[in-house]
């Protein structure tokens, strides 16, 4: 049908340039490849449009990054370090090049998303950001693509209420640190509870610190939590948005939580994606006059990864109304 | 464990003739609910909470025209009269343990911290002692997640463990084993740093330990 949403795909190829090491590391390249075939296999592939990232500036990169965590970042992969801090932090030579490049995708979103708003833009990408501090990489993260996409849309387009909505398995905890202090920006998170999950952070009682407050909300799930619980969730995710009125709404779209992801122990089905597609596309109708920029995280289980991403997409274009 | 590294140091305190309206103010601008008291060396006099100062003033159901003469007599008493004198106190190297069976079997919110001359040099409250212990278990520390395991009862047990983490090369940070009560099961808790929390599950299972996660939904 010709008034059928175009879906706007920002991706590279050189985003499976990112070496975790190969192994048994959760975090591998063969993440875009599932989710490419999938995409152009599928039903929605007539209707995806694909359009290359540009690498994130470091100005751009320095507004949640420290400088020194960018020259010790390059300075690891340029001398042959196998992982940064953590083992979880694998990196291969070009991993400082392939994160800038990651982070840049979002960027290349908004400038799509002002020229024509309401188009619908996923960015599939990797490494994947949202457990990325200022100063140091976490959970296979480097730089905090979600919050570099938000600054830019702050500071390029003057979108100063900018909300992050995240439901990846696992709390952002980077995002959070970003946005904590601020009024003017807001996190939503739904993710497992941090005493049985990776990275022991998104406590319920974290709402914000002093201009901030009222700004974080953290949605933690009990191991096992599905559809039913996430569901419920939604009328308190509206009140929380008429309170903060956001300009730009960015998703941090995590598939680790489906129920045969091993990174975490929700039951999240592919409908739920679904569902959670036509959610976010009614909060960007009814809040932010259609802006909405959706970022990969997290999502392991490369068997079901693709249809997870798929069924997010669908949700995004085809709301249940 | 000790003391002197969890206190809060050189806290505010009053002099005895200082008055209950000052020490009021005190309370509510740092936002405390304990003032040692202390004379000019410094030396511990006694110790003032915020409920002996509440229950010194009069109740605000009380007759108005009354309310107001009490009130003004409260305010202008020196903290003296009102002080628990003789009061407990920690010295800078008791340990944890000290202050949580003090505060356990008198029910106290905070004791002053006292050198050898008797100054006060910091005040440790029940709060000071859960971020103590907060800090010593890791909760909440970023990166990690805390694993529950059943005590099988296994003498080498912490060992197995210890090896199934190195092998698997996940770091970890803390390794307690708690004994069990009437109520409650004998249980291990390790702390470990890494996203890959269900790869270590597996592990502990397939060593034949019991791993404890909530019930999942069906």
């Amino acid at each position: 049908m010709e008034n059928e949403p175009a879906i706007t795909l920002i991706t590279d190829p050189a985003f499976c340039r990112h070496d975790t090491g190969g192994g048994d590391h959760p975090e591998a390249p063969e993440r875009m490849q599932v989710i490419t075939d999938r995409l152009m296999q599928g039903h929605l592939a007539g209707r995806i449009r694909t359009f290359a990232p540009r690498p994130a500036t470091r100005a751009q990169l320095l507004t949640f990054h420290t400088e020194g965590w960018l020259f010790r970042f390059e300075e690891a992969v340029l001398s042959g370090r196998t992982y940064i801090d953590h083992p979880d932090n694998q990196v291969g030579y070009e991993s400082f090049d392939i994160a800038t490049l990651s982070a840049g995708a979002g960027l290349v979103g908004v400038d799509r998303i002002e020229r024509q708003p309401g188009t619908v833009v996923f960015c599939q990408t990797r490494p994947p950001g949202h457990h990325a501090e200022p100063n140091q990489p976490y959970g296979f993260c480097f730089f905090n693509n979600c919050v570099i996409a938000a600054r830019y849309w702050q500071q390029e387009y003057s979108r100063r209420r900018v909300c992050v909505f995240d439901f990846d398995a696992h709390h952002g905890n980077g995002i959070q640190t970003a946005f904590e202090q601020e009024a003017d920006t807001a996190y939503i998170s739904i993710h497992e509870h941090p005493s049985f999950s990776y990275p022991g952070t998104g406590w319920a009682e974290d709402k914000g610190v002093g201009p901030g407050k009222g700004t974080i909300l953290n949605l933690p799930l009990p191991p096992g939590a599905g559809a039913e619980q996430v569901l419920r969730l939604f009328p308190k995710i509206r009140n929380f948005l008429d309170t903060i009125r956001p300009d730009a709404l960015i998703v941090g779209a995590g598939f680790d939580a489906h129920r045969q992801d091993d990174m975490s122990g929700l039951a999240f089905t592919v409908d739920l994606y679904r569902r959670l597609g036509n959610f976010v596309t009614e909060l960007a109708r009814d809040y932010t006059q259609g802006r909405v920029l959706s970022i990969l995280e997290g999502g392991y289980f490369l068997e079901k990864l693709g249809v997870c991403v798929e069924a997010y997409l669908s949700g995004l274009v085809e709301t249940d109304e | 464990m000790f003391i002197h590294d969890h206190m809060t140091p050189s806290p505010v305190t009053v002099t005895p003739e200082q008055t209950v309206a000052e020490a009021i103010d005190i309370l509510q601008r740092y936002n405390i609910r304990h003032l040692p008291v202390v004379d000019e060396q410094g030396v511990l006099q006694g110790i003032l909470s915020d409920r002996d100062l509440r229950s010194a003033r009069p109740s605000t159901v009380a007759q108005s025209k009354e309310r107001g003469t009490v009130e003004e007599k409260v305010n202008k008493t020196p903290v003296s009269v009102l002080m628990t004198r003789d009061c407990l106190f920690l010295v800078p190297h008791a340990t944890l343990d000290d202050a949580l069976l003090l505060f356990q079997s008198r029910k106290i919110g905070a004791l002053p911290v006292v050198n050898e001359e008797e100054k006060v040099v910091g005040v440790f409250t029940t709060a000071d002692l859960m971020n103590a212990y907060r800090d010593l278990f890791g909760l909440g520390a970023k990166g990690s997640v805390l694993v529950s395991i059943e005590d099988n009862q296994d003498p080498q047990a912490l060992s197995k463990l210890v090896r199934i983490m190195e092998e698997k090369q996940v770091q970890f940070t803390r390794l307690v084993r708690a004994e069990g009560t009437d109520k409650r099961r004998a249980m291990i808790y390790l702390r470990i740093n890494t996203y890959n929390v269900r790869s270590v599950h597996k592990a502990l299972e397939a060593d034949g330990f019991v791993v404890h996660v909530p019930q999942k939904t069906p």
